[in-house]
């Protein structure tokens, strides 16, 4: 087989198990035929990997979808050696994933439910990243949120925060920035998909400038396609006063470029969690924990970092800036909420955010500092540590019934060994321990953000600056995350005292992973596209500055002062308070979004459009249990008014022919005479 | 006051004319078939009577225009009765009645 028809059966192998999958309804039927099917595709996707990492590209299958005038939409695959470790690792996972969720899943009853919807996921991301052209990303794209819609609220019918007396009876003593009455699986997947629309809006903006920029400079054929993406990309390098008008407005192929550039990016906020539109990354966390390992951590997530990666060349340096800025931004934001969260998945999840805007730092960081290749290492690197985190943590949340409050775990490294020290080797990974995966690609994107701040200066030391506060926080709350939950004395013995490590199987899965947490596996060979510039060891050496720092201090905090019987992280909090408020309350973003758009925007409109429909006699919430229905004199009193009259004119004719005769005569002869008279009268 | 000496084609109209609207009233208000059929013949002779009135006061009296076109009144409602009479006897076998107000089912 070539690797192109290769590259196809890998996209198309999942969506099969999905389909078969649909019709089961044996949960560990359906887990077993799709990690027969996951792992077959690993097994293609390493063969594809093989042949094309080092260099070398392969242009598989191409199918013309849709011809437009000059240019054509079209169906294929593109296989380098980002697409293929990429395609590598999301199967990986996703059988890993598979494997595990059978244990984590093992009572639940609707569980047979999960392998499909997993399935067309992990089809869909593929798609994402073995597309050849834009459009096909985006449709996929598309998909990828479906899976992600689906994951989020697959505990569909479970409660509300706010009225489940569950969460309420257990809920963390620091959850002080969520919206409870708004935190269900149900809202959660909602909130996830419109959020993501928001950015896809500025995606599809962003594909229609870059097809009138590409009709304008006479470009034909696929020209969405890489090829034709990387050829445009001159003039982005080399700026043309070609300009193109349009119903009087003049823009220069230049600027359409840069709008594409921006609006893609616009994709990748959304998708990528990337501030401001970061919020629905938290709340995804309703969602299965196995789910969010792979679909909220290790891929989907990270399709942004992957996309703008694909369409690197089309960005401007200044475009280039405003990635940069976002990420930065967004990572020291995610981590400084990190380090006061107290749901053991929000923590995780508030890390995603962050290191996410570690890849857009580096991505930011631009091609001559070799920010993709950084960004893109920190991806593989992180898909790794951050799964077998999320695995860690369904592990312990399954083994504690439920509770993921970090202010009632702990001393569990005794009960859970495996999982304890499992977790801490992804968490070294996370953090950049030297001779563990993170530290290699982190130390890149550093040194690529460096380089680019050294040589632009300026404003290019801001991304750098805000990564590196980051990366400090991260060391903090992550060692606070492992300490408070495996050290220390027990500090609700109920809860933990029948805490215990997985199944064999998931154990294996957890064991598997961790090989690729540490840096060696990534060494040998061409799997990470390292840069290497003049601002490593510089960036090295800041780097573990950072992580001696801020793992020092949890350490301390953490793990030191409670032997001595200090607590100093209360004694912190009180003295910062006002800080440690506005951490904890999400910095008010969440609470901004719902108070602008959801009450604001949202409530004005939906009263306008009652008021409108309505006539303003009933109260838009009147109408979820409006029974009664009276006339009013606008919109709806016109069209009740309709159908009330048409069903007194029924009424009203339909004594005419009730079969009584003496009627039908009576009405004819009358019909006839006033006919007669009126024909008479004329 | 309608001139109604016999000389007159006034007489005959109205006389017409009181025959029509007695049919007319009595098909509306009748509620027995036979009453209904009985109305109709009232209505049909009130046409035959007036063209046979026409035909006597015509311009050319040799024409016999009027009274042909009686004759064929006469004849239509002889074959319209039968008819009728023949529909009655259906609706009586089915309904068990000639009540126009208790067969107002096309079905039994």
């Amino acid at each position: 087989m070539t690797v192109g028809t290769v590259s196809v059966l890998v996209w198309l192998l999942p969506l099969f198990a999905a389909l078969v999958c649909t019709r089961l309804r044996s949960p560990g039927l359906a887990h077993g035929i799709a990690a027969v099917v996951m792992a077959i595709a690993t097994a293609l996707a390493a063969t594809m990997a093989i042949a094309v990492v080092g260099g070398g590209t392969v242009t598989g299958p191409h199918a013309t979808w849709l011809e437009l005038g000059t240019f054509t939409l079209g169906v294929g695959t593109y296989i380098d050696a980002m697409a293929a470790v990429m395609a590598l690792i999301v199967c990986a996972l996703a059988t890993g994933v598979l494997v595990f969720n059978a244990w984590y899943m093992h009572d639940d009853p609707q569980a047979a439910r999960f392998p499909w919807q997993f399935c067309l996921f992990a089809a869909a991301m593929l798609g994402v990243v073995l597309s050849d052209n834009l459009f096909l990303s985006f449709c996929c794209w598309e998909l990828v949120g479906l899976g992600s819609y689906l994951l989020i609220g697959f505990w569909f019918d479970k409660p509300a925060a706010a009225v489940d007396p569950t969460y309420q009876a257990n809920k963390g003593a620091g959850a002080r920035g969520v919206l409870e009455a708004q935190l269900s699986p149900a809202h959660a997947q909602l909130k996830a998909f419109v959020m993501n629309r928001v950015g896809d809006a500025g995606f599809l903006i962003g594909i229609g400038a870059l097809l009138v920029a590409a009709v304008t400079l006479g470009r034909s054929g696929d020209v969405l396609g890489w090829q034709n993406l990387q050829e445009m990309a001159h003039y982005v390098a080399n700026p043309t006063a070609m300009t193109i008008e349009q119903k009087g407005i003049w823009v220069t192929v230049s600027l359409c470029l840069t709008i594409a550039a921006l609006g893609i990016f616009c994709g990748a906020i959304g998708k990528s969690a990337q501030f401001p539109l970061h919020t629905w990354l938290p709340d995804a966390m309703q969602g299965p924990t196995t789910a969010s390992s792979i679909i909220h951590a290790a891929t989907m997530v990270a399709a942004g970092v992957f996309l703008v990666a694909r369409c690197y060349p089309l960005f401007p340096p200044e475009a280039l800036a405003v990635v940069g800025w976002t990420g930065g931004i967004t990572c020291l934001l995610a981590a400084t909420i990190a380090c006061v969260q107290w749901d053991l998945k929000a923590v995780l999840a508030y890390s995603t955010v962050s290191q996410l805007g570690l890849m857009f730092v580096g991505l930011g960081a631009g091609p001559a500092a070799g920010g993709k290749d950084a960004a893109i290492a920190h991806l593989f690197t992180h898909a790794f540590s951050k799964c077998l985190l999320f695995l860690c943590a369904g592990a312990v949340i399954h083994a504690c019934a439920g509770h993921q409050d970090l202010a009632r775990l702990g001393g569990l490294r005794k009960r859970m060994p495996v999982v304890a020290y499992v977790s801490l080797a992804a968490l070294l990974a996370l953090l950049g321990m030297p001779l563990f995966s993170g530290f290699v690609s982190k130390d890149a994107v550093l040194a690529a953000a460096l380089g680019n701040a050294q040589s632009a200066g300026g404003l290019a030391w801001g991304p750098f600056v805000l990564a590196c506060a980051g990366s400090l926080l991260t060391a903090a709350y992550m060692l606070r995350w492992w300490l408070r939950i495996f050290t220390g004395e027990e500090r609700d013995h109920d809860l933990t005292h029948y805490a215990h490590d997985p199944s064999t199987g998931a154990k294996v899965v957890l064991l598997l992973l961790v090989p690729m947490t540490l840096s060696l596996p990534w060494t040998i060979g061409a799997w990470l596209p390292l840069p290497h510039g003049e601002s490593h060891l510089p960036a090295m050496v800041t780097a573990l500055v950072l992580l001696a720092v801020g793992g020092g201090f949890a350490l301390w905090v953490f793990l030191l002062a409670p032997r001595g019987g200090r607590d100093v992280a209360a004694g912190l909090a009180r003295s910062a308070a006002p800080l440690h408020a506005a951490c904890g309350n999400l910095w008010g973003i969440d609470k901004a979004w719902d108070l602008l758009f959801t009450r604001g925007i949202g409530r004005v409109l939906a009263q306008v459009v009652a008021f409108f429909d309505l006539g303003g006699e009933r109260r838009l919430e009147q109408l979820e249990n409006a029974q009664e229905r009276r006339a009013s004199a606008s919109v709806d009193g016109v069209v009740d008014g309709i159908a009330a009259g048409c069903a007194h004119l029924g009424a009203g004719s339909a004594s005419l022919h009730a079969g009584r005769l003496g009627v039908y005569l009576a009405v004819a002869f009358a019909v006839v005479t006033v006919a007669l008279l009126w024909g008479g009268l004329w | 006051m309608p001139d109604i000496s016999p000389d007159r084609l006034d007489g005959y109209l109205l006389v017409a004319g009181i025959l029509f609207v007695a049919g007319v009233f009595a098909i509306i208000s009748r509620r027995n078939a036979i009453g209904v059929l009985i109305g109709i013949e009232l209505m049909l002779n009130a046409a035959a009577l007036q063209f046979a009135a026409y035909g006597r006061f015509a311009p050319s009296a040799a024409d016999p225009q009027g009274q042909t076109a009686a004759v064929f009144v006469v004849v239509v409602a002889a074959a319209e009765a039968a008819v009728a009479l023949a529909l009655f006897f259906a609706v009586y076998r089915t309904f068990r009645d000639v009540d126009l107000e208790a067969t107002r089912e096309l079905r039994s």
